[in-house]
């Protein structure tokens, strides 16, 4: 028998916030280390 | 001597193609004493598949309908295939000429996929002859997702073909058609991309209804996402993991100036598929909070999640990075084949190993399954060999005669084209 639970999106979105930003700010730093030439050029 | 010479010189198209259907190269290579019992052992399963029927030589039952030939062949192969509509968007729309050198290549590998891998569908069906009903509209729910996918895998079969036409017109030397058809490609390319984008997340919209049998760890509303996020990298990686093997095995087919631009091609691949695995890693992190996850990370299951999640993602997308800045094509193959493993993981635990994860009788494929599917990958091999020592995949194109020596010697495959 299927049951379906609906999650409170409320519970957890302080922590998804966190998560988004740290993503943003790593994404940024993540394409800048891919973009810049590193030692063995 | 040129191609068309060729064809008019042997007198005819039927001729043409025998000369071109005769074995080149080695007979006795290590790959052909695998492959062909493998594939002779293959079709002979396939015999007994379609005259006695699904349960013959499948543990497919009632509980498990869709078992290794849909998770592995249809699921993961067409997710591999994803090179194809990433490639030719890259090149065609984005206009990144440097991607050009391995264009066709690419397209010449999705198409194969689609056809071997997709085409393995019709195996899995217990009644094949109905695989004809989603195209006819014959009792079939248009507004289910399978009618999508079934839609999707025709018109993008022909939409490949549509992009890889021109080198086959080049090969029979037929410089008109090649110029119509030519012409196409950028027409065909938005429209592959557009079902690509549709039918990989659609593959992934299949597994939505199966919210209580697939392990909550991999079930999520966004798996259509994470199917088409995932198809990125996981058919960029398939373009380093194929093009190094090739780049070794189809040597002399390439120009040696292109073997130096094949590493600068490698490191600009290895960069889209290392900033896709870090937008998928996120994707994957923000369902993991949002359903509250950390609840089932402990015991088995958990420690494959983290395998799939952390061994086969986290740590390949690294190895791109470090790969990409330090020029380390060698840490970038490694990388491949670790995400190229990720994403099989991926799909069977989603179709297979984590479906039916409760269930009290486990399914395992039975070793003609697995033999199939050997036979399936072994057979595309084979004609992806045919087609590149033929044709101009890999190497420089020919020259086509000028308009007006077309008309004085006109080869008769391009008269008929």
């Amino acid at each position: 028998m299927e049951t379906y639970s609906y999650v409170n999106i409320f519970e957890t979105k302080g922590l998804e916030y966190l998560l988004l930003m740290c993503f943003l700010v790593l994404l940024i730093y993540f394409v800048r280390y891919l973009r810049e030439p590193g030692g063995k050029e | 001597m040129s191609q068309m010479t060729a064809v008019n010189d042997q007198g005819g198209f039927w001729s043409f193609l025998r000369s071109q259907l005769r074995p080149r190269g080695k007979i006795l290579t290590p790959f052909n004493v695998i492959s062909v019992p493998i594939i002779l052992l293959g079709l002979g399963i396939l015999v007994v598949r379609f005259t006695k029927g699904l349960g013959s030589v499948t543990n497919l039952s009632q509980e498990y309908p869709w078992g290794f030939w849909i998770g592995f062949d249809v699921v993961t192969g067409v997710a591999f295939a994803g090179g194809a509509y990433t490639i030719t968007f890259a090149v065609y729309i984005m206009r990144m000429e440097k991607y050009h050198p391995i264009v066709r290549a690419t397209v010449l590998n999705g198409l194969l996929a689609y056809v071997f891998y997709a085409g393995a569908l019709a195996l899995d069906l217990g009644r094949p002859w109905n695989i004809i009903n989603p195209i006819i509209g014959n009792d079939f729910g248009f507004n289910s997702v399978l009618f999508l996918v079934s839609w999707h895998f025709l018109l993008y079969m022909l939409t490949e073909l549509l992009e890889f036409s021109p080198v086959v017109a080049e090969w029979l030397g037929a410089r008109r058609a090649r110029r119509i058809l030519s012409s196409l490609t950028l027409a065909a390319v938005i429209f592959g991309v557009t079902l690509s984008s549709l039918h990989q997340s659609g593959l992934g919209a299949l597994y939505l209804m199966a919210k209580p049998k697939i392990h909550p760890l991999w079930y999520s509303e966004f798996i259509p996402i994470f199917f088409l996020v995932s198809s990125i990298f996981a058919g960029l990686s398939m373009i380093i993991f194929e093009g190094t093997i090739s780049h070794r095995v189809f040597k002399d087919q390439i120009d040696p100036k292109k073997h130096g631009s094949f590493d600068d091609i490698v490191i600009g691949l290895a960069k889209g598929a290392a900033i896709a695995m870090f937008v998928y890693y996120f994707f994957r992190s923000l369902i993991f909070l949002h359903d509250k996850q950390w609840t089932l990370v402990r015991g088995g299951w958990g420690a494959w999640y983290l395998l799939e999640i952390i061994g086969l993602v986290l740590i390949p997308c690294f190895m791109y990075a470090y790969g990409v800045r330090h020029r380390h094509i060698g840490i970038i193959r490694v990388a491949s084949i670790l995400t190229l493993l990720g994403i099989v993981m991926n799909r069977l635990n989603i179709s297979v190993i984590a479906y039916n994860w409760n269930a009290a009788v486990r399914y395992y494929p039975s070793w003609q399954e697995i033999v199939v599917t050997m036979m399936v990958v072994s057979a595309e091999i084979w004609v992806f060999r045919w087609i590149v020592f033929r044709m101009p995949v890999l190497r420089e194109a020919h020259e086509l005669p000028s308009e007006k020596q077309e008309k004085t010697v006109r080869p008769p495959v391009a008269a008929s084209l």
